[in-house]
């Protein structure tokens, strides 16, 4: 046995029919146009301007108990009327007293929001003493009730979204150009004004639709909860309608769903006491859970997934400076041609960094590598750059990085596997790969202390910078940043920078074409 | 609402507009005097002492809240100030008879706690949506206070099925008002009064300057953090009478009036008080004329909102009207 | 001797906003009684380094000493003058109010400006020029008028170091110039002023001393030792374009974003 009743029960009940259909479509309305809202900054008109509603929509009820008591059925219509009207004073009131009255945004929203809510109140009172069944009808609106809508309600309100939404496809592009980009539009003769009004008038049509689902209190949030959570899926324009719609139309759906399904689950389980849920402020929270789900878990905004990355950004460049520290330590170049070309006429091939201590090259060692032979060309890197390059025991690595055993130990182990050092009689050594991305990050590290240098910083200071910022260069800043420079081929402490060269495999004859158009890189 | 037949002792039963002041103010004397005791009061006095009272702790706290710019953050208090009320009702709820269950059960210490933790909860909340989620201000504003007023609204109406209470705490209930509520308003009022004159040049500095206040050694935010907390205690008291969202406007209606006539922040606390308690003698002395006189009962609160709307018009008008005049006056005086 | 105290002693100074470097190593000492014009380009750090003295920016690291004493013992001696933008001019007090409030600092909580406080402040503002405006609302002066009554309010909390944020930004020229005749009149009693300006033309005329700034220190010292092309250049002159774009790169990276 099921434990909740099929949605699709939903649809096809008479009697859930209606209100499903309706929440469903007045959701989607305000899911839309809250887009707009969210994106204009000024999420809380939307609570000033339906809070402002209710006054209309409680005389117009007034209206009709008093003069037309047998028009049941044009209710709906009556009260969409007051309210607009209503919603249009009060936004009136709001542009005058900020721009004649020359009072702050938010004291006028507060204002608004508070005297034409009292003022509804004073009217509901009114209506509750002298016809109390219709009172009734106007206290829906605060919290909204889907439960009694029927068929006419979903005509009604179902015209008026489709309104909004034909309104909203056939300005699209005087939107975008609306929201983003105001002088260029008024400088093609975009007419902005004319946008701004209709869409101050969408506005108040989907809060005067929306209000009879969420009701007037929870209106803001049904506005702005689905746009921010399309938001946090998509940067298009488009996509954002698209999702925000969809957000809110599920909003709508499981608002309902759930505020009956829950009690009835209750039931069923035998639960003693009995209760029930307000539709309008399930469909609310629906819609939050939505929007906090997709705060946290969109693909490339949720914060989940940023944590992740950000954690694993960290991670790469915890290896990238132990595969530097590797590389500087390394007693030789591998191939001595590759030397030559790589560092040109001077020798100077290992200065340590004045900054890193921990770095002692023996004397012996510069002298082995200053003495090399020029030039043996050779097409086959790896099997020379193997026997070349020098390992590093276990103990100088944990010494060297200063990490616990562990993480010496973890630390290689993925280095292994990921292919960038190997293990030879209990010691370490890069590989090919791994010589290759240490050298570019060195290449990196030094290519930004000659930028920060060449923008006036002292010598001494660019270190600190470099060691971040040789994680975070793109190939596209690091053209830009050779190009700028120069192609320069030793950086502010003397030392020289790896050329990009030593990144392909190139046989001689392309290594000698290309270390005379160095220049062009 | 009004229960006719049980307030035949009241000395304000069946009087008109003019009559209810005048009787209030020569019965106030007495009260002042002594004659008459606190528990002799009619619900007519204790509801216009109420409300003169919420006017006076609103318009000490809501003047730095207009001034500053955190009227919405008013606003998302007193939304989530509800789901405090709620939760502390509910931490009590096993300990009440099933009958009583109304807003007056909750004792005030409880509310207190309970208005420190949303207003905190509130702001906390918010700074996090904008911090960590890079959301912008007023979206996380929106967002946080409709979601916890939400909750507040599903757990009252599930846990209670008292519809009433979702009512009561949005609109209030002025005229089931105790001596109990005069008392916690009361000292609401006098502890508002009370830190706003004796921090009066650090509130004017913190909220004018706050660069210069925190570069002679007031910090800007734990003035902040205060007025947060004072406004969270302030809508508490009001809840009773006026309800949540009408406190709103004893917070900013007021102010704004205030501040058509005047330059001097001294004289705009000043005249939003005497604004606010003007509306409340007026709103309560209207709801028993309209009682009397039409035998129309009217929610007071609703009355108080509308004639703090409708003052604000008039003191335009005025404005307006003097404007006029000092324009006529020089041809006036050369006739 | 007392007089070789500088005014102000900088070391290491690194403050950041978010993971943006704003000020990085700043290395510097003012001696006293100079008028100092702090410049550099937009987002250099100008402001951040006042709020940084003051305490109001967090600094990474660095060491900030006012005549001799670190800077919390010092607070005293300085007065803050604020960029004017940052004030909300309709907030409904008098220009005797404003100026008034140079004395909160020195009265502490609890207890009210006495009339001595209350003299001084007509004095300070009789040195402005504006008497004639004591209960005018400040919404109706002019931006001028309204630099007059903060310089009015910095001269009554009696400072030996005053900081300046921008004084000259939207002022015409006769309060520009008696904003700079009052600047030179403080200096000539000893006070140290430091000034974040922007207007490169009017440096070798206005100030003694000038500390030019681009995130790092570029140079500091006497005007017309420091002052000439190519420290300009490298103040402005470089583009900073690629470094603000790296920047934002970082920014996202350690965020999560890319």
């Amino acid at each position: 046995m099921l434990a909740f009743t099929s949605p699709w029960h939903y649809f096809t009940d008479p009697v859930l029919q209606a209100p499903t259909i309706g929440s469903m479509l007045m959701c989607l309305a305000s899911a839309l146009i809250g887009v707009i809202v969210f994106l204009r900054r000024r999420s809380l008109l939307g609570e000033a301007i339906s809070h402002a509603s209710y006054p209309g929509v409680v005389i117009s009820i007034f209206i009709t108990a008093v003069f037309f008591p047998k028009a049941h059925d044009a209710l709906a219509a009556i009260v969409l009327i007051g309210a607009l009207c209503s919603s249009l004073l009060g936004l009136w009131v709001i542009e005058k007293m900020q721009r004649s009255l020359k009072v702050k945004n938010d004291a006028a929203l507060c204002f608004v929001l508070s005297i034409f809510f009292g003022i509804g109140v004073l009217c509901a009172s009114r209506l509750q003493f002298s016809h109390a069944l219709w009172y009734q009808t106007a206290h829906i609106f605060l919290y909204g009730q889907a439960a009694t809508m029927t068929d006419i309600h979903i005509v009604l309100y179902g015209t008026l979204a489709a309104a909004i939404v034909v309104a909203l496809f056939f300005l699209y592009h005087s939107l975008r150009i609306a929201i983003f980009d105001r002088d260029y539009g008024k400088s093609v003769g975009v007419p902005i004004k004319a946008v701004d009004a209709i869409l101050f008038i969408l506005l108040i049509l989907a809060i005067i639709i929306g209000i009879r689902s969420v009701g007037v209190v929870l209106m803001a949030g049904m506005l702005i909860a689905p746009a921010i959570a399309a938001r946090q899926f998509s940067d298009r324009l488009h996509g954002v309608f698209i999702l925000s719609g969809l957000f809110g139309a599920l909003s709508g759906f499981f608002g309902n769903y759930l505020s009956v399904e829950i009690p009835e689950w209750g039931k069923r389980q035998g639960w003693e006491w009995k209760f029930a849920l307000p539709t309008g402020p399930m469909i609310l929270l629906t819609a939050s859970a939505i929007c906090i789900m997709a705060l946290l878990f969109a693909p490339k905004r949720g914060f989940v997934r940023r944590r992740i990355r950000a954690l694993y950004f960290q991670r790469e460049c915890c290896r990238e400076n132990f595969l530097k520290y590797m590389w500087k330590n390394a007693q030789c170049l591998p191939v001595e041609g590759i030397a030559k070309l790589q560092f040109g006429p001077k020798s100077a091939l290992f200065v340590p960094d004045s900054s890193s201590a921990q770095n002692a090259y023996s004397q012996s060692s510069m002298s082995f590598c200053a003495e090399a032979e020029p030039a043996q060309k050779s097409s086959n890197l790896s099997s020379k750059a193997n026997l070349a390059i020098p390992s590093m025991s276990f103990t100088q690595l944990k010494a060297g990085m200063g990490f616990s055993l562990w993480q010496t130990f973890w630390m290689l182990f993925c280095l292994k596997n990921e292919g960038w050092i190997e293990e030879k009689d209990k010691k370490f050594c890069l590989t090919t790969d791994g010589w290759q991305r240490a050298a570019h990050i060195i290449r990196l590290h030094r290519l930004w202390e000659v930028y920060l240098v060449h923008l006036g910083h002292g010598v001494e200071k660019v270190h600190r910078s470099a060691e971040e910022m040789e994680h975070i260069l793109t190939p596209e800043l690091e053209q830009e940043l050779t190009l700028l420079l120069d192609n320069p081929q030793l950086d502010p402490h003397e030392q020289p920078i790896p050329s990009r060269n030593l990144f392909t495999f190139i046989d001689t004859k392309s290594a000698e074409k290309t270390s005379s158009s160095e220049g062009m890189l | 609402m009004m229960f006719f037949a049980a307030i035949q002792n009241n000395p304000y039963w069946g009087k008109n507009f003019f009559n209810v002041i005048l009787l209030f103010i020569e019965r106030m004397f007495s009260a002042c005097l002594g004659k008459i005791g606190m528990g002799d009061l009619a619900s007519d006095e204790i509801q216009i002492c109420v409300l003169s009272l919420v006017a006076i702790a609103s318009a000490t706290v809501g003047t730095f809240l207009v001034m500053k710019k955190m009227t919405m953050l008013a606003n998302s208090l007193s939304h989530t100030v509800l789901l405090g009320i709620v939760l502390s009702y509910l931490c009590l709820l096993p300990f009440l008879p099933k009958e009583e269950m109304s807003a007056h059960a909750v004792s005030v210490e409880v509310l207190l706690i309970a208005s420190l933790i949303t207003g905190l909860i509130t702001t906390a909340l918010t700074q996090f949506l904008t911090s960590f989620f890079r959301l912008q201000e007023d979206a996380s504003t929106g967002l946080v206070f409709t979601m916890l007023f939400a909750l507040g609204i599903v757990l009252i109406t599930a846990l209670t099925r008292n519809a009433h209470i979702g009512t009561e705490a949005i609109m209030g209930n002025v005229d089931s008002l105790h001596l109990h509520d005069l008392q916690l308003i009361f000292w609401i009022a006098f502890s508002n009064l009370f830190l706003i004159i004796i921090f009066f040049k650090e509130w004017k500095v913190t909220t004018f300057d706050r660069g210069f206040a925190n570069s002679i050694g007031f910090s800007g935010s734990l003035f902040n953090y205060f007025l947060m907390v004072l406004t969270s205690v302030t809508v508490i008291g009001a809840f009773r009478a006026v309800g949540v969202l009408l406190v709103l406007a004893f917070l900013v209606a007021p102010v704004l009036t205030a501040r058509l006539f005047s330059h001097r922040l001294k004289h705009v606390i000043f005249l939003s008080i005497g604004i606010g308690v003007a509306c409340s003698v007026i709103s309560v002395a209207l709801a028993r004329h309209f009682l009397s006189v039409y035998h129309l009962p009217l929610s007071t609160s609703g009355l108080t909102v509308t004639s703090l709307g409708a003052l604000y018009l008039l003191a335009l008008g005025l404005k307006w009207g003097l404007k006029i005049y000092q324009r006529r006056k020089p041809l006036l005086s050369k006739n | 001797m007392m007089e070789d105290i500088p005014a102000l002693k900088v070391e290491g100074l690194s403050v950041n906003f978010d993971t943006t470097s704003v000020l990085w190593d700043i290395h510097f000492q003012i001696p006293q009684g100079m008028l100092v014009g702090i410049i550099g380009p937009n987002g250099a750090g100008k402001s951040t380094l006042l709020k940084a003295l003051l305490g109001m920016a967090k600094p990474l690291s660095g060491k900030m000493e006012c005549f001799g004493s670190p800077l919390r013992k010092a607070k005293k001696r300085i007065a803050y003058v604020p960029q004017r933008s940052s004030v909300d001019w309709d907030f409904p007090i008098t220009a005797f109010e404003l100026v008034l409030m140079g004395r909160y600092g020195t009265l502490g909580y609890f207890t009210w400006p006495k009339k001595a406080d209350r003299e001084a402040a007509k004095k300070a503002l009789e040195l402005v020029g504006m008497s004639a405006y004591a209960d005018r609302q400040i919404s109706q002066l002019s931006g001028g008028q309204q630099q007059r009554l903060f310089l009015a309010r910095a001269l009554l909390q009696d400072a030996d170091l005053y900081l300046m944020d921008e004084p000259f930004a939207g002022v015409d020229m006769a309060t520009e110039k008696a904003i700079i005749a009052l600047m030179d009149q403080l200096r000539d009693r000893g006070k140290t002023l430091l000034v974040v300006h922007h207007d490169l033309s009017t440096v070798d005329a206005y100030f003694d001393w000038v500390v030019m700034l681009n995130t790092c220190l570029i140079a500091c010292g006497p005007v017309d030792q420091v002052f000439h092309a190519d420290t300009i250049m490298r103040t402005y002159g470089r583009s900073n374009a690629l470094l603000e774009e790296v920047i934002k790169l970082t920014q996202n990276k350690t965020c999560g974003f890319h």
